[in-house]
């Protein structure tokens, strides 16, 4: 009826602006049940269940999160799922086996999949949104083939060409393609981060890890001065090192975990900022404005903390994590809502296929709207 | 006139956002409808097989299709069980039972451990084994072209040996491949200058081995010593041991991969970098296998069956390898090596040749 003019019904007269939080509901003890049926039938069998479990794992986490006096849902059917699952596992492992009998063609291979990529996030990030709603309307996602070349392509040449520094900038192309395309009842949804502020977010991550590096290169070389000689012995395996070469060798023995461990950090860190960023700069339909105030320090923790309960648990501790994650998540971020928000009208016809969605699903992409 | 209360929620007629506060209750029989809560008109109404009611999951709301897409929203989940008893399946009951948080999920927590070591330990190996029955003979070949190619490309040269030194250890070298199971025909022995790749020695999968000009050269003039190696090579073809090495890393991954939502990015990442130690083992595993294969073909051709030992024994004085079997290698310690396989040369040497193991 309405698919070229979409609208707002009307009668909508209450102009006061409302702070409406996001409220996680639910809790680790209702997760626990249904992810361990999840885990326990994935496994047993070998993966096929994974559709399924997918779907009621979105259907919890969607369903609990809540805004104002209703919740979101999720509406991918199994059937959507496993089969973007199969074509994006066909597509993974027919690129590495023609990485394996075609070494020559590596190059030609690395291009078309640099080429694929913008596609499959496009309809990936199309799906999730259109499998979306909010009160019995969908989202829908507008985003095009060049503003996801733009934003995952050249972004992310961009960040490893200048080791970071401009990191920001590609941030910026990214929220703004994910969220800035995103529509809700065909009215539009807008994000455009600033740049500042992004780097203003950047340089505590940035001055941290360049430290680290630094802290790492300054304990090498004292190392290899101090203590050369009785080191070669030990790291250089009875071969010729020199003491320099040494100090080196047994920093990275020792000094390699923490690295990781402060790359980690500086990204999360990284990340919960430009997420406050950019969510505070986004406005839907030009009137309810969004906001994020996660702890930055406080997102790292939980993260942290996380990934050790679960690692230690063997992964008894994950469905806590999650439900502790989404809650805190919910939590910190807000709409300030000018009018009512119930409405909107759906615009939705067709989802779209899950392929891209499960491709990012399957190689990790996460961009969590 | 309801047989059962009512259950309250929100009504939203089709594609609206706008709420109702309304009531769904049970008409007659076979029909359920909604009502306005305030005004009590009749919203939309079904007969109860029409309804699309979606499963149960932990306490997330309840959303019920009506035929004429307008939908009505609860949160009393007992509610609509109780209400739609029979329009909802009892598959998703039985599954929302068995989620409840009570004591008897650690049987469950039991049975998900034994299953992942049961799918690790049995299933994977056995969907391994029928992806290697099933790989048809123009994979392994094209494989093995392109392996070569490229490495033709970027490291190797033609060989510089003699003439008569080539033709005498594949002459040795035909003479061990027609005791393989699959016949010298499948075997092709390929000399290389090794350049930047030094004294080496491997296996392609479909029956192609390389050898360097750089270990001949580093044996001197003791054929057995090349020969014990290239029984090694050929221990790898006859197992398909890259093509097993490739399904296992291919499933384990896939299989991670497909679980990685349910266990988070992290310890994805920490499952696929546990993996990848796993899959060393299993490289030690069939280096040995490889060894002992070299041992008995080499009996078996009435050579010298513990000369693998004697070119581990070289190796280790001409390069000094003296490290572990760390958990962080492909291949086994030489010592540990030197010493199996000699072991296993006198053990076959008193009860004579044995018939490769397979």
């Amino acid at each position: 009826m309405n698919e070229t003019t979409p609208t707002r019904e009307d009668g909508d007269v209450d102009q006061t602006m409302r702070r409406e939080p996001f409220v996680f509901t639910g809790t680790a003890r209702e997760y626990f049940g249904i992810w361990l049926v999840n885990v326990f039938l994935t496994i047993l069998t070998l993966g096929i269940y994974s559709a399924w479990a997918k779907v009621r794992r979105m259907r919890f986490f969607h369903g609990s999160t809540w805004l104002g006096d209703a919740s979101f849902e999720y509406h991918a059917r199994p059937g959507q799922i496993l089969l973007g699952r199969i074509i994006a596992l066909a597509l993974i492992a027919t690129y590495n086996l023609a990485l394996y009998f075609a070494p020559g063609f590596s190059i030609v291979l690395a291009i078309g999949f640099f080429l694929a990529l913008p596609y499959l996030v496009m309809r990936g990030l199309r799906f999730r949104a259109r499998v979306t709603s909010y009160r019995n309307v969908r989202f829908d996602f507008e985003g095009g083939y060049w503003g996801a070349l733009l934003a995952y392509v050249a972004g992310g040449v961009l960040t490893w060409g200048t080791l970071g520094v401009l990191a920001p900038v590609a941030s910026r192309w990214i929220w703004s393609y994910t969220l800035g395309n995103l529509t809700y009842g065909g009215r539009p949804i807008d994000c455009d981060p600033r740049l500042e502020k992004l780097f203003g977010q950047w340089w505590l991550p940035a001055i941290l890890f360049g430290g680290g590096i630094l802290l790492f290169l300054i304990g090498s070389v004292a190392l290899g001065y101090l203590y050369g000689s009785e080191l070669a012995d030990i790291v250089g395996g009875g071969g010729g090192v020199g003491t320099l070469t040494a100090g080196v060798l047994a920093l990275i023995y020792v000094g390699f975990l923490p690295l990781i461990v402060l790359y980690v950090i500086v990204g999360l860190l990284y990340h919960a900022g430009s997420r406050n960023a950019a969510v505070s700069e986004t406005v839907i339909d030009g009137r309810h404005a969004l906001a994020s105030t996660l702890g930055r320090w406080r997102y790292v923790w939980i993260s942290i903390t996380n990934l050790i309960a679960t690692v230690f648990t063997l992964g008894l501790l994950r469905p806590w994590a999650a439900v502790r994650m989404a809650r805190y998540l919910a939590i910190c971020t807000a709409v300030d809502t000018v009018g009512a928000l119930d409405s909107y009208i759906d615009t939705i016809t067709d989802e779209g296929a899950a392929v891209g969605a499960e491709y990012m699903d399957v190689e990790g992409l996460d961009f969590g709207f | 006139m309801a047989f059962e209360p009512a259950v309250t929620g929100t009504w939203h007629a089709a594609r609206s956002g706008r709420d109702i506060a309304a009531e769904l209750f049970v008409f007659d029989e076979d029909t359920a409808a909604v009502r306005d809560t305030q005004t009590g008109a009749i919203l939309a109404r079904g007969t109860r097989s029409s309804l699309v009611v979606s499963r149960r999951v932990g306490s997330v709301p309840r959303r019920i299709g009506f035929p004429d897409d307008s939908v009505f929203v609860s949160r009393d989940n007992d509610g609509v069980d109780r209400l739609l008893a029979d329009t909802i399946g009892h598959g998703s009951r039985w599954l929302v039972e068995i989620e409840r948080f009570r004591p008897r999920l650690i049987v469950l927590v039991a049975a998900v451990a034994l299953l992942a070591v049961g799918v690790y330990r049995f299933a994977v190996p056995l969907l391994v084994e029928a992806a290697v029955l099933a790989t048809p003979e123009i994979v392994p070949e094209l494989m093995s072209k392109g392996v070569l190619a490229s490495l033709d490309e970027t490291a190797f040269s033609q060989s510089m040996l003699s003439e008569q030194r080539r033709a005498g250890i594949a002459t040795g070298f035909h003479e061990l491949a027609a005791l393989a199971p699959r016949g010298a025909a499948r075997f092709d022995l390929q000399f290389r200058s090794g350049g930047s790749i030094g004294p080496n020695a491997f296996a392609l999968p479909d029956g192609t081995i390389v050898i360097t000009d750089e270990l001949i050269e580093l044996a001197g003039s003791d054929d057995d010593l090349v020969l014990g190696v290239l029984g090694h090579e050929i221990g790898h073809v006859e197992h398909d041991h890259s093509l097993r090495q490739l399904y296992r890393a291919a499933g384990v991954v896939g299989l991670i991969m497909v679980i990685g939502g349910d266990v988070g990015s992290g310890v994805q990442d920490l499952l696929v970098q546990g993996s990848a130690l796993l899959a060393l083992s299993y490289s030690r595993r069939q280096e040995r296998d490889a060894d002992r294969y070299s041992v008995e073909i080499m009996a078996r051709a009435g050579r010298d069956p513990a000369a693998i030992a004697r070119f581990f024994e070289l190796m280790r004085t001409r390069f000094g390898d003296t490290g572990d079997s760390a958990i962080l290698t492909t291949h086994p310690a030489t010592g540990e090596r030197i010493e199996e396989t000699r072991r296993y040369a006198a053990e076959i040497a008193q009860n004579g040749p044995a018939v490769p193991s397979d």
